[in-house]
């Protein structure tokens, strides 16, 4: 069964429909790369994922459960939406960190807030937080960070806030971890850094959707390629396919560019 | 009459200014609050009232504020409703309740939205997005603007004499018109030690939360 099944997806802005008929899914383990040029919606498809925006239609399935469904309200309140939210993760491409807090208060920040919901919260109160501090400085050691835990996001370099991002994005343990163009903001020479840790990701079978610029680190890092343009998807298949050897026209046209550049 | 007894004189009629400050903040600070959220709000309806009142408010005078308060109700209705204080208590704190919001407003608005959407994506609620990572960053930026607002009100509550409070100017106005000029410029010193000390004051606070960015 698919971790994520997303079918017939669209989205409007005011007149303009930036998602049109998106269908697509994704297995456990897998990583699908989506390119396309800027405009193509690639961007505004992640955010519906997310629930940062609200689809005007099609449905998104979870593990075979509805968790969206655009015809039927009762998959959208605001209640239930905070709860769905957590079966992803998304790392932004300005990082977005919360500037008061140390790396390692950002990456436990959430799970602490999340922890009080539970019953036996207030009985076990030291065990838990114990726990998450644990597995945040885990996750902090295994993006290389063992040494700036206790920096604050502005005595950091760039790449490594976005390693920073990435491992608050993981402690919550998504299903699916989605990024947003995760190198875009950053100095050509930090790029390197943070497409590791993705490909460390990937190596380790994590569920992931990276909407990326880099052709180069979508064939090395990728199970699938998904090329988008105009609010519809393409073409995709396996990265060498629509990479190496595109059938459509379309797709062509924008790898032409890429490689002229 | 002596130096000592006049400064007792005037220490106690500056302490209606503080009284006026004291309460403006108490009261001005939440309330600028709620005009902020008012003039932010979807509805616009709101948020086209509350600006229209923000407009006028910060549109005329406080000295003419201060009159209205304390003599419109009664030009009105007939009879006394507020006593002079409590009237001036009252304009003061909706002034400047209005110079809050908009300080609030440009503190809140400036936040850049991605913080909330981090916050949104980790499963936070709304008034935990606000209380955990948006307000400590909107304190942050709104400081310096505020301090400079709360400068200018020590200042102002002098203009509390207009309905016959009897603030330091006007008790030192008292000693002129016996004759005696220089506890008027006098008063200058009380207002420069309380402007002064919210200056340190405002200055620590900025300090203490230069440690982000």
């Amino acid at each position: 069964m698919s971790v994520l099944e997303v079918k017939n997806l669209q989205k409007s802005f005011d007149e303009l429909e930036v998602l049109k008929d998106i269908d697509f899914s994704l297995e456990k383990g897998e990583t699908v790369a989506i390119i396309g040029s800027s405009g193509s919606g690639k961007t505004t498809l992640l955010r519906c994922i997310n629930f940062l925006e609200r689809p005007n239609g099609g449905q998104m399935l979870v593990n075979g459960n509805v968790i969206f469904d655009a015809a039927d309200p009762s998959t959208q309140k605001e209640s239930e939406i905070r709860k769905k939210r957590l079966h992803f993760g998304l790392v932004f491409q300005s990082f977005n960190l919360f500037p008061q807090y140390t790396a390692l208060q950002n990456v436990k920040l959430a799970s602490e807030l999340l922890v009080r919901e539970q019953k036996d919260y207030k009985k076990n109160k030291k065990a838990i937080l114990a726990e998450i501090d644990r597995q945040a400085r885990e996750n902090l050691t295994q993006m290389g960070l063992a040494d700036k835990m206790d920096y604050y996001p502005h005595q950091l370099s760039g790449g490594q806030q976005q390693r920073v991002a990435i491992a608050r994005a993981l402690a919550l343990s998504p299903d699916v971890l989605c990024f947003d163009e995760p190198t875009s903001a950053l100095d050509p020479e930090l790029t390197g850094e943070v497409l590791k840790v993705i490909k460390g990701l990937a190596d380790k079978r994590t569920t992931m959707i990276i909407v990326t610029h880099e052709m180069a680190f979508a064939r090395a890092v990728a199970d699938r390629v998904i090329f988008m343009d105009g609010g519809v998807i393409v073409e995709q298949g396996a990265p060498e396919d629509v990479l190496g050897n595109p059938r459509e026209e379309r797709t062509k046209q924008f790898l032409a560019r890429y490689s002229e550049e | 009459m002596s130096f000592s007894i006049i400064t007792s004189r005037l220490l106690e009629s500056f302490a209606i200014n503080g009284e006026i400050f004291l309460v403006t903040l108490a009261l001005g600070l939440p309330l600028g609050l709620v005009i902020a959220f008012g003039s932010m709000s979807s509805f616009k309806p709101l948020s086209w009232l509350t600006k229209t009142f923000v407009w006028i408010i910060r549109g005329t005078p406080l000295m003419l504020q201060v009159i209205i308060v304390f003599y419109g109700p009664g030009l009105i209705w007939g009879g006394e409703f507020m006593g002079r204080i409590e009237a001036t208590m009252a304009a003061f704190a909706v002034n400047y309740a209005c110079y809050f919001s908009e300080i609030y407003r440009g503190g809140i608005e400036g936040i850049a939205t991605g913080q909330g959407e981090a916050g949104q994506v980790l499963g936070m609620t709304k008034s935990q997005i606000f209380f955990k990572v948006t307000l400590l960053q909107v304190i942050k930026r709104i400081v310096p603007p505020m301090g400079n607002e709360i400068i200018t009100l020590v200042k102002d509550t002098s203009l509390a004499r207009v309905i016959a409070n009897k603030e330091i100017i006007m008790m030192a106005q008292e000693y002129t018109s016996k004759g005696l000029i220089w506890p008027l410029f006098y008063t200058a010193v009380f207002f420069l030690v309380a402007s002064g000390v919210l200056t340190l004051l405002l200055g620590w606070l900025e300090k203490k939360l230069s440690y982000f960015k």
